[in-house]
């Protein structure tokens, strides 16, 4: 730990996973593995985000972006710890309790009119998929995609930095050109694994496209709060303009809209064809306190964020714009949360309360993940240059101008 | 000819030395005057002081106009007008009205916006006393015009041509309204 900063983060990440640990005494290991998960889908959206961000910024040759991918390059130094976070849940799905986050992979867990998993055609038929050893598979197949690819864009610019040959730029605009398509199709994937197979009755095409717009806006929203930080401390004086605020600005509106977009598109098409093996998982989401939790989502993770995010003051006002990245990283962790809490019952069936202690442990997993995510940024923060001097568009990049 | 005179026309020969003479008229307090240019130049809105369009104010209103159209509109033909029931749905649902109204935010908006678009900029116009100028199509070509209007209250045909010499231009003639 060279720097005091990660060292701090480091003990906020131990601390905050040290607290939700002892959450076990208090609501049963199955709450908070769950809750744990809600905390690593968080931190992995970043992450991912942000190297999404990255490729889609070389294939398009996006100049205005070129000192904050800079930044995103030393944010996906977080997957191998995002790896290590993910490993506690498959390792207590071997030796622990089977079924202590995914039910299907307990082949005794009971699911309805007593019947159990094994003997649920509903499983039946998704067992090819559905299986212990192919999870832990692709799971290690995920990460060694995106730590792979990590590896590549972030060893290339740096080196960049130090040699200045524009060899570097090529191979990432090739990296990226493939990297767009690997990470899209493992990011559905683990979503599917990760997410959606909590409930595995239920299925939605739509649910990789959901978890991509929390990953980018997540990131987006992520790199407005770096760039103002990193401005405030007197690194980006007379690199961060108006403009680029303006310019991520109009990022952060776009996938407002997409993420409406597709979650009412989720939501429209189930409501609509109204068949029971997927409104099931809608109805669950309107029992108890879920329903207020669904109508924050609609308002908050969208027409408030998208009502502000129309105003061009707001988008430039270095005040304005960091209150709406905080809001939707917080509405995105309800998301999240939306997404995986609910698959926790009560004997009835029906989910256990989003407000309850158990929502401690989601705030404890965020900052433990959190904490281990930002401590490997700011680890990797002062190694190189604070921006890629020797990109061919960093001059374009700093006089920006819209 | 004194009164029928609109302004003062001047040439550049550089995207450059107009930048710099905005920034000269500008500071000077002129408000009505503007540049001819073949092609955008970015920083000269900033180097004449403009502020932003207010176009996306009629954006707003246009986009407001249309999702309460479509949502009234589908309320009243499938509530009152024609109630169908349909799939055991209720007749009216804000949900599978939702498309069309979004669909017509987005229609009146374009309507707003180019309708407000041409407002602004007093369009249709289908006269400008600047193509009164002998060398005006050489501004779609590879000159650089500021025009300064006798409308401007700070116009003075003495001092403002003063002003355009100093700040670089030259050919500067009047042309008539």
């Amino acid at each position: 730990m060279n720097s005091p900063g990660a060292s701090k983060a480091l003990w906020v990440g131990i601390a905050g996973t040290a607290v939700t640990a002892l959450g076990i005494l208090v609501s049963g290991q199955t709450a908070v593995a769950t809750s744990w998960l809600v905390g690593f889908g968080f931190w992995a959206a970043m992450a991912i985000g942000m190297l999404m961000m990255i490729v889609i910024w070389h294939v398009f040759d996006s100049s205005w972006s070129v000192a904050l991918r800079r930044q995103f390059e030393h944010g996906i130094a977080a997957f191998p710890w995002l790896a290590l976070m993910l490993l506690p849940l498959i390792l207590a799905s071997y030796f622990g309790k089977r079924d202590i986050v995914w039910p299907w992979m307990n082949p005794l867990h009971p699911v309805f009119s007593g019947r159990t998993v094994s003997t649920d055609v509903l499983y039946e038929k998704k067992e090819a998929f559905l299986n212990l050893p192919l999870f832990t598979a692709m799971s290690i197949g995920f990460f060694a995609i995106w730590i792979g690819l990590s590896y590549r864009l972030r060893k290339a610019s740096f080196t960049q930095d130090v040699d200045g040959d524009v060899k570097w730029t090529h191979r990432m605009r090739f990296t990226a050109a493939y990297g767009i398509p690997a990470v899209a199709l493992t990011l559905t994937a683990a979503a599917i694994y990760w997410f959606k197979s909590l409930e595995y009755h239920w299925f939605s095409t739509m649910y990789g496209v959901w978890y991509f717009s929390d990953c980018a806006r997540g990131a987006i929203s992520l790199g407005v709060i770096i760039m103002l930080w990193l401005y405030e401390r007197g690194d980006f004086k007379g690199i961060l303009k108006r403009d680029h605020l303006w310019a991520i600005g109009q990022l952060m509106l776009t996938f407002t809209v997409f993420w409406a977009y597709i979650s009412y598109d989720q939501y429209f098409l189930i409501w609509n064809a109204n068949v029971p093996e997927e409104t099931f998982w809608y109805n669950i989401r309107e029992y108890g306190d879920w329903w207020y939790v669904s109508l924050f989502l609609v308002f908050g993770n969208f027409l408030l964020p998208f009502l502000l995010l129309l105003s061009y003051r707001y988008k430039v006002t270095h005040r304005t714009i960091r209150r709406i990245a905080y809001l939707i990283l917080l509405v995105i962790f309800v998301d999240i949360a939306y997404n995986i809490l609910p698959a926790l019952k009560d004997q009835n069936g029906n989910p256990l309360a989003f407000f309850s202690i158990r929502l401690v442990w989601s705030i404890t997993s965020v900052i433990g993940v959190g904490g281990f995510c930002v401590a490997a940024y700011l680890r990797s923060l002062p190694t190189t240059k604070l921006i890629p001097i020797h990109d061919p568009r960093i001059a374009e990049c700093l006089n920006h101008d819209d | 000819m004194a009164e029928k005179t609109h302004g003062l026309i001047s040439t550049f020969d550089t995207a450059g030395a107009l930048v710099h003479a905005a920034q000269m008229v500008r500071d000077a307090g002129y408000r009505r005057w503007d540049c001819i240019t073949p092609c955008p130049i970015h920083g000269l809105d900033k180097a004449m002081g403009l502020g932003r369009s207010r176009v996306p104010r009629f954006s707003l209103v246009g986009g407001i106009t249309g999702f309460c159209t479509g949502m009234t509109m589908i309320w009243y033909m499938d509530k009152f007008d024609y109630a169908l029931t349909v799939g055991g749905k209720p007749f009216f649902s804000p949900l599978y009205a939702f498309p069309i109204s979004y669909e017509l935010t987005i229609l009146f908006t374009a309507f707003a916006t180019i309708g407000g678009m041409f407002l602004v900029n007093g369009l249709p116009m289908h006269y400008h006393p600047v193509l009164n100028y002998e060398h005006i199509r050489r501004g779609t070509d590879d000159l650089f015009f500021i025009v300064i209007e006798k409308a401007d209250p700070r116009y003075d045909a003495a001092n403002t041509k003063a002003l355009l010499e100093k700040a670089g231009g030259r050919e500067i003639v009047e042309i008539e309204s």
